[in-house]
């Protein structure tokens, strides 16, 4: 036996404190392309881990998470062009909140079903959702989508207003707002709420023998899940000034966030945002060479559904274990 | 006769050739489901592939010759994945099939755009099935009224398929009851196999006989495509008759909804789908989830 030694408590920040310098550091080193592609990868990484909400947590696959997140880039689009005087937290907020309203309108419908039919019945509303928001051009402009609508300075009254159209200002801006996000969600899954999400994946029938009202709780998730959607939605619309229903409601949106679940490993919570990461790379690097982009992905997504289940995160823990453990955990 | 009769009778006849042609990929779909308890969502990227073989085949040889050639291509690509990538995730429940199945599907979307290019290719129904046929008053293209009869004889076959050979018993036993199927000795997993390229080939057929009705273009799979999940969710997932029920009735509210409400004709399928689905969950004449 080795006796552990514990190391002082202040070294746990050592760590967080790295992370946090290079964020902060990172636009004023890499210039605005660069900073560009970082705020993108965020943006991205909140979505996929609001959906691996439901698929690792709740175990429900929804193939149209792109309703949550291009309700809520429509939302603050549509706020800021016909509200004066909109400010920034509130428009990012509303976002958030059409996205989770859309999530509560539909969980009465999501809660009838599950497994398949749940796929299918959200990959259909997804589809409900795009075809609604190209016909009702009187609200949404069809398919020349929602642009050029004013973003507001960051700005509290009397103290100071940052204008947030620079890259720069705009990323802090982003990774403070996704931050918040990933790290809200990171807490709910260690939360009682998030074990009973854990328990109604993998037994639901003894989850409503314990007493929890198993319909609530899953229409609760989906309103989570639905209201970080809509903020990573909201931040896109804000980031890119610009929202179509290509650009936010079509089904590669939904697609997007599911590559990254299992790219970056299903099941974990860093999962997500590794695999954000992972594709945002494979997309700047890929498209320097190839304009088949969509077919490299698709080749991606088979490869890691046949074998590598675990993905990135699984890869990191096994060479992790190989190579630092000495003692083999068996 | 009044021309609103004229126009009802006309979309009447055009939403029953579509709604059967959906019937051809959606049945694929759904007792591939109903047996096999995997949702092929490449199903319909499948189908669109064969029309687009169906398009080259046809220039090459001829139409024929493509409707021949084209579904079993198909057939055999579906044995393929069926074989070598989805018996090997089984095991793992739904979630894993139905992203491997959209992965393959994204795969055939850019592999048919690299081929054949994003324009939207014409060809046109062999001699014999062009020009009008008259019926009384009515002039109607003669190849609608083909599709409407290829799809009656395709679902003729399936029935004695299915009812009246050694194969069919075979494939509804197993349906019921795989492991006792494979217990009295046969080989079930080879059974699967051929079941999933026989749904693909009905997929091909659709597609092939689709090419000369709309055009070929890289949209197709979307199209039709989500309208035949819709039909599979719409009728119970597994359930021929009801795919068969939701298939008219998709294509009715289709044609009829395009020619009297074009700004909502494409809300319309995904509205009763969640009318339907709302009220009952199954689908129409669908047993379980």
């Amino acid at each position: 036996m080795i006796a552990r030694i514990t190391p002082p408590a202040w070294t746990r920040w050592v760590l967080p404190g790295i992370a946090a310098a290079i964020l902060l550091g990172y636009p004023l080193v890499f210039g605005t392309v660069y900073t560009n592609i970082f705020i993108h990868f965020a943006i991205f990484a909140v979505f996929a881990a609001s959906l691996n909400m439901l698929v690792s947590y709740t175990g429900l696959l929804s193939f149209g998470h792109a309703l949550f997140f291009g309700g809520g880039a429509y939302a603050t689009a549509l706020a800021l062009e016909n509200i004066p005087g909109m400010g920034l937290f509130p428009a990012i907020f509303t976002g958030g909140l059409a996205g989770a309203a859309f999530a509560l309108i539909v969980s009465p419908l999501l809660n009838r079903v599950r497994d398949t039919a749940f796929a299918l019945l959200t990959l259909a509303l997804g589809q409900l959702a795009y075809m609604a928001c190209i016909k009702l051009r009187d609200i949404t402009h069809g398919e020349d989508g929602v642009g050029g609508f004013p973003i507001p300075d960051l700005s509290i009254p009397g103290v100071v207003s940052v204008s947030m159209v620079p890259a720069q200002n705009f990323y802090y801006l982003a990774i403070v707002i996704l931050g918040i996000c990933l790290l809200l969600m990171w807490f709910l899954t260690k939360t009682p709420f998030g074990s009973i999400m854990i328990g109604i994946r993998d037994n639901p029938q003894r989850v409503d023998f314990l007493g929890f009202n198993i319909p609530l709780t899953k229409c609760l998730i989906f309103t989570l899940s639905g209201f970080f959607a809509g903020i990573a939605g909201s931040v896109y619309a804000l980031f890119n000034n610009l929202v179509t229903p290509d650009g936010v409601f079509h089904i590669m949106t939904s697609f997007t966030p599911i590559m990254m679940v299992y790219v970056g490993g299903i099941g974990t919570f860093a999962g997500p945002i590794a695999g954000s990461g992972l594709m945002t790379i494979i997309e700047e690097i890929a498209t320097r060479y190839t304009t088949q982009l969509v077919l490299f992905n698709g080749i991606l997504l088979v490869l890691v559904v046949m074998f590598f289940r675990t993905g990135f995160v699984g890869l990191y823990l096994l060479l992790k274990q190989k190579l630092f453990e000495k003692e083999s955990s068996r | 006769m009044d021309p609103m009769t004229f126009i009802c009778v006309t979309q009447f006849v055009h939403g029953l050739a579509y709604g059967l042609l959906l019937f051809l990929v959606a049945a694929g779909l759904s007792m591939i489901f109903g047996m096999m308890d995997i949702l092929n969502l490449a199903h319909a990227y499948i189908f669109m592939l064969a029309a687009y073989l169906g398009y080259t085949m046809t220039g090459l040889l001829n139409f024929w010759a493509a409707l021949l050639l084209a579904p079993i291509g198909v057939a055999l690509l579906g044995m393929l994945i069926e074989r070598f990538m989805l018996r090997k995730i089984h095991p793992l429940g739904h979630i894993p099939e139905l992203v491997l199945t959209i992965g393959i599907g994204l795969i055939l979307l850019e592999f048919v755009k690299w081929i054949w290019g994003t324009q939207s290719l014409m060809l046109q129904p062999p001699e014999i099935l062009s020009g009008l046929l008259s019926i009384g008053v009515f002039r109607y293209p003669v190849y609608r009224v083909f599709i409407i009869g290829f799809s009656i004889a395709v679902m003729i076959l399936m029935g004695l398929l299915f009812y009246k050979t050694r194969f069919g018993t075979i494939v509804r036993a197993a349906t019921a009851d795989a492991g006792m199927v494979g217990a009295l000795g046969i080989n079930v997993p080879l059974v699967y196999t051929l079941f999933f390229g026989f749904g693909t080939w009905l997929a091909g057929l659709a597609g092939v006989v689709v090419a000369p009705f709309l055009s070929v273009f890289p949209g197709l799979a979307d199209q039709i495509g989500f309208d035949a999940f819709v039909v599979v969710v719409l009728g119970g997932l597994g359930s021929m008759s009801g795919a068969f029920i939701a298939a008219i009735l998709i294509g009715l509210l289709n044609s009829f909804g395009i020619q009297f409400l074009p700004t909502l004709a494409p809300l319309l399928t995904f509205g009763l789908m969640a009318v339907v689905l709302s009220i009952k969950p199954t689908g129409l004449l669908g047993e379980r989830q």
